[in-house]
């Protein structure tokens, strides 16, 4: 038990390491601003409400996601149920006509999260009464959400004119772009139900033991469906964010972030067994991924070094994730 | 005083094999009888048929005189008879209040929102550890940092907080060291005092010994004898596990 | 449309030099030429059959067949990609038509099935895309067997943005391209065209590194936002395809800088319309893809006249901005859905 005296040190050091990684990457920034540019990096409105809007695209894929790792599973078509939302919503503002109100508005947003809540469906009939693997049964939905969003846009982008909607994606409310808040909110929620509710202690205990939970009288079935229609839900909410960002519908609106949204589950101290990670290591997962970009496309670096410092990234994440189990089985 | 569990000649056939053959014992309130056996000589097979799983093929379970034969698990359980595999079916990375009411969690509410009430479950783990002699150095420790022994604890601790009036426990030292080994006898002994009545499935001679009031050999889906730890001796036990019957 | 097909016919005489008026010539007189194909069947496959581009490279095929009396069917995949193009290919070869125009979905995994309808003697013209090294006929690589390669000249179209910009930015400043990601070869020339026209033609246009964002309108606009946090003074953003302008041009909005920022777009969806119109955008440089598509089959049917046809054939661009987007003479540039 060498080790243990170190370990006490490490741990909540690994526990904590990634707010320090935040901070230490925003310093690191705002040194350099301050040394090479001569300007500040982080003080300033315009920086912040940047990163936070690229950031929420991120939170809002990885936000269910993080509730289905949590439960020891995966939901890759989150890619395209973002897309399928994002598509149905802009045909549904089309049909309004060129010039349609809020209420039709309101229409295409409803119309995106049911469309979202159907892929959700799909995949916890698959997982939960079919027994596919997550991994698989997603991928295949995966598959199948591109191509009903390909089809229902026709290929092409859907592009709409509606007040509403651009307000949506583009607004702000005393200086905080609505997308944070909308991100933001949702955030709230899911931090609630899995911290505050019974659905999440028992999201918990399945990613640690399905057999704590059979025991326990859940309907196992059950949660798994309400957990995939929540991270296609939550997905969803991002395509319709971009909808109202670009004013126009795009398959593959999700489909280049999925892999921030997954990195940024595991940089937040998720675990790929399951039964670990919260919607705050999330978000601070997601703040981690924006701040990168927006950071490295500063410096002026080539733009190659962005793909490099988000593998990076995600390497390190798993590094500290498996250290982090090796210290804690130390104990026992 | 009467038995609490009565098992009357159960048998269990699988396909042309028959695993169990007219298995009969009793358990009383605050008795640990030991269900002793090599491997293949059918104790989880009757463990099953007890806790619901299998249905036996012929005999049945009464359980306060009642019959528990063709009941689900769940119902089983609900009846107050609770099994503990060896995998304890806890979730490893919850504290022990949150594994004690797994599905049946406390809430209050905060400004009308109910949320978990993580510091009342908290203490209740703590309260019915105490009552087991086990102390928590760190109740809202997930259980995976607790040892073995203190694990065992809080899968009993969850058993009788709701209710058990008997505990079947498969195995439980089978993967613990010597001081765990004798947490657990120590809480098998604190259990009796509660007049819980307890199965133990072993086939280590210490533990049986140990914690046994009564001992019931199994050897190849039949009983090979019964015994009192006090008037037998490791050599017969042995004998009797290896086909030896009466 | 009157107008459409008259300047068509005009151009066509012009680009097929000896043929067009040959052909010309023997609807009238019926004389001089040996050779009149007749019910001539051609087939066009294009990258993906739900693209604007690609459709309205078919409204352009569609006009050239009527002015000829021929027929041209358009037959093609849903999605941009050579495992589902071959089949349809084969299905076409199968049915063997007089000739086979087509938007190669890959410059080397569409060589061997394109040779197996040239082996059955039709030929083979690529429009848009092509295969091989792009140089046709010239006795050199696998991909040399089709008889003509007709497209826009995606290099020159970076320098149509390049002047753009020059022009809308007063000729000095810093502007950056706004990329799909690197690898894709039209985007490459586009970019490749535009920063050597400004440092040949406007050598006081800083061009700052250019910005990949994966197709993601979502990150390029943050990456807009990050170049313009590092310079505050930047002027401009190519759009190099449709999301990386629409996504810069977001960017550029949320910062309030529509006034100061210069964002060019490239090819003209009718959904670039609306963004020109409410300046979001403030010019994009407009394929002609209805002209790659009469060409295509103009120049098919020259092949089957007996005539020699030029190896390669560029298109055009048209700059569409908020002065004349909404003229009728360039509505024929905006693609159709």
């Amino acid at each position: 038990m060498a080790n243990t005296n170190g370990a006490s040190v490490l741990k909540p050091l690994l526990n904590a390491w990634s707010w320090l990684f935040l901070a230490i990457i925003l310093i690191f920034f705002e040194i350099y601003a301050q040394t090479e540019v001569g300007a500040t990096f982080l003080f300033r409105v315009y920086s912040i409400q940047a990163i936070l809007t690229a950031a929420s695209q991120i939170l809002l894929l990885a936000l269910g996601l993080t509730l289905v790792v949590v439960a020891g599973h995966i939901d890759l078509s989150i890619a395209f149920s973002s897309g399928f939302a994002a598509v149905v919503m802009a045909l549904v503002i089309r049909l309004g006509g060129m010039d349609s109100g809020f209420l039709i508005f309101l229409a295409g947003l409803a119309a995106g999260i049911g469309a979202g809540a159907i892929v959700g469906l799909v995949n916890g009939w698959l997982i939960a009464h079919i027994n596919v693997p997550s991994f698989i049964g997603t991928l295949g939905t995966y598959g199948i959400a591109r191509g009903a969003a390909l089809i229902v846009a026709g290929g092409a982008v859907v592009s709409i004119q509606n007040d509403s909607a651009r307000v949506f994606g583009n607004g702000t409310v005393a200086g905080v772009p609505l997308p944070a808040i909308i991100a933001g909110v949702l955030a709230l929620f899911c931090h609630y139900v899995l911290t505050h509710t019974k659905f999440g202690v028992h999201t918990y205990a399945l990613g640690a033991s399905r057999a704590s939970v059979e025991r326990a009288g859940v309907d196992v079935k059950r949660h798994l469906m309400i957990l995939f229609v929540l991270s296609a839900v939550t997905a969803a909410a991002g395509g319709l964010v971009y909808t109202g960002r670009f004013s126009a519908g795009a398959a593959n609106a999700g489909e280049p972030i999925l892999l921030y949204a997954v990195a940024a589950v595991f940089i937040g101290g998720a675990s790929l067994t399951g039964g670990q990670g919260t919607i705050i290591g999330t978000v601070i997962g997601s703040l981690i991924i924006a701040v990168i970009q927006f950071g490295l496309v500063f410096s002026g670096l080539p733009p190659y070094w962005q793909f490099i410092a988000v593998g990076l990234v995600i390497i390190v994440a798993v590094v500290v994730d498996q250290s982090r189990d090796r210290f804690s089985g130390s104990q026992t | 005083m009467s038995a609490l569990l009565e098992v009357d000649g159960l048998k269990k056939r699988f396909g042309g094999n028959e695993a169990v053959s007219g298995v009969s014992f009793d358990v009383h309130p605050g008795e640990c009888v030991v269900v002793a056996g090599d491997n293949g000589a059918g104790k989880s097979t009757v463990i099953k048929m007890i806790s619901g799983v299998y249905t036996p093929t012929a005999g049945e379970v009464r359980f306060k005189g009642e019959k528990l034969t063709g009941k689900s698990p769940e119902a089983v359980r609900a009846a107050g008879l609770e099994t503990i595999y060896q995998d304890l079916a806890l979730a490893d990375n919850l504290d022990p209040g949150l594994n004690l009411y797994l599905g049946r969690e406390k809430m209050r509410r905060v400004m009308g929102i109910p949320v978990l009430d993580r510091k009342t479950m908290r203490n209740d783990a703590a309260a019915v550890m105490k009552s087991l002699g086990i102390a928590l150095p760190d109740p809202s420790a997930a259980v995976r940092e607790m040892s073995g022994g203190q694990r065992q604890a809080i899968a009993i601790a969850r058993a009788i907080h709701w209710k058990a009036q008997l505990v079947i426990m498969d195995e439980p030292t089978a993967a613990l060291g010597v001081p765990e080994q004798r947490e657990v006898m120590a809480l098998i002994e604190r259990l009796k005092t509660q007049d819980v009545g307890i199965i133990l499935i072993s086939h280590n001679l210490p533990d049986i010994f140990a914690a046994a009031d009564r001992i019931v050999v199994l050897a190849r889906g039949r009983v090979a004898g019964t015994r009192m730890p006090s008037e037998t001796s490791d050599e017969e036990i042995v004998r009797l596990m290896m086909g030896a019957s009466d | 449309m009157r107008y459409n097909l008259q300047r068509a016919a005009v151009a066509a005489v012009l680009a097929l030099g000896m043929c067009a008026p040959a052909m010309a010539q023997d609807k009238s007189s019926d004389a001089q030429s040996a050779k009149v194909p007749k019910n001539v069947q051609i087939t066009l496959i294009p990258g993906l059959t739900t693209d604007p581009f690609y459709i309205t490279m078919n409204r352009g095929a569609q006009l050239a067949a009527k002015a000829l009396g021929i027929t041209v069917n358009f037959q093609g995949a849903e999605e941009f990609d050579p495992v589902l193009q071959t089949p349809v290919l084969d299905a076409v070869i199968a049915r063997h038509p007089d000739a086979i125009l087509i938007a190669p979905t890959d410059t080397t995994q569409l060589v061997d099935p394109l040779k197996r309808a040239s082996d059955a003697g039709i030929p083979v013209v690529t429009l848009d895309t092509y295969i091989g090294d792009g140089k046709y006929q010239d006795g050199s690589g696998d991909g040399d067997f089709p008889l003509s390669y007709i497209a826009s000249d995606n290099e020159l179209g970076g320098r149509v943005a390049a002047r753009a910009m020059a022009k809308r930015i007063g000729d000095k400043g810093k502007v950056y391209v706004a990329h799909l990601r690197p690898g894709v070869s039209t985007m490459d020339q586009r970019e490749k065209g535009f920063k050597e026209e400004l440092k040949q033609n406007h050598p006081n246009i800083e061009v700052l590194p250019t910005q990949y964002n994966d197709n993601d309108a979502s990150r390029a606009a943050s990456q807009f936002q990050a170049v313009l946090a590092r310079n505050p003074d930047i002027k401009g953003v190519f759009g190099a395809n449709l999301f990386s302008a629409i996504g810069a041009a977001n960017g550029v909005a949320a910062a309030n800088k529509s006034d100061d920022v210069t964002v060019i777009g490239f090819d003209a969806p009718p959904s670039i319309v609306n963004d020109i119109k409410s300046g979001k955008i403030d010019a994009t440089i407009a394929q002609h893809p209805a002209e790659i598509g009469y060409y295509g089959v103009m120049t098919a049917y020259a092949i089957l006249a007996g005539q020699s046809v030029p190896t390669k054939i560029g298109t055009g661009f048209t700059v569409l901005d908020s002065d004349n987007v909404t003229d009728d003479a360039v509505q024929k540039f905006i693609y159709s859905e």
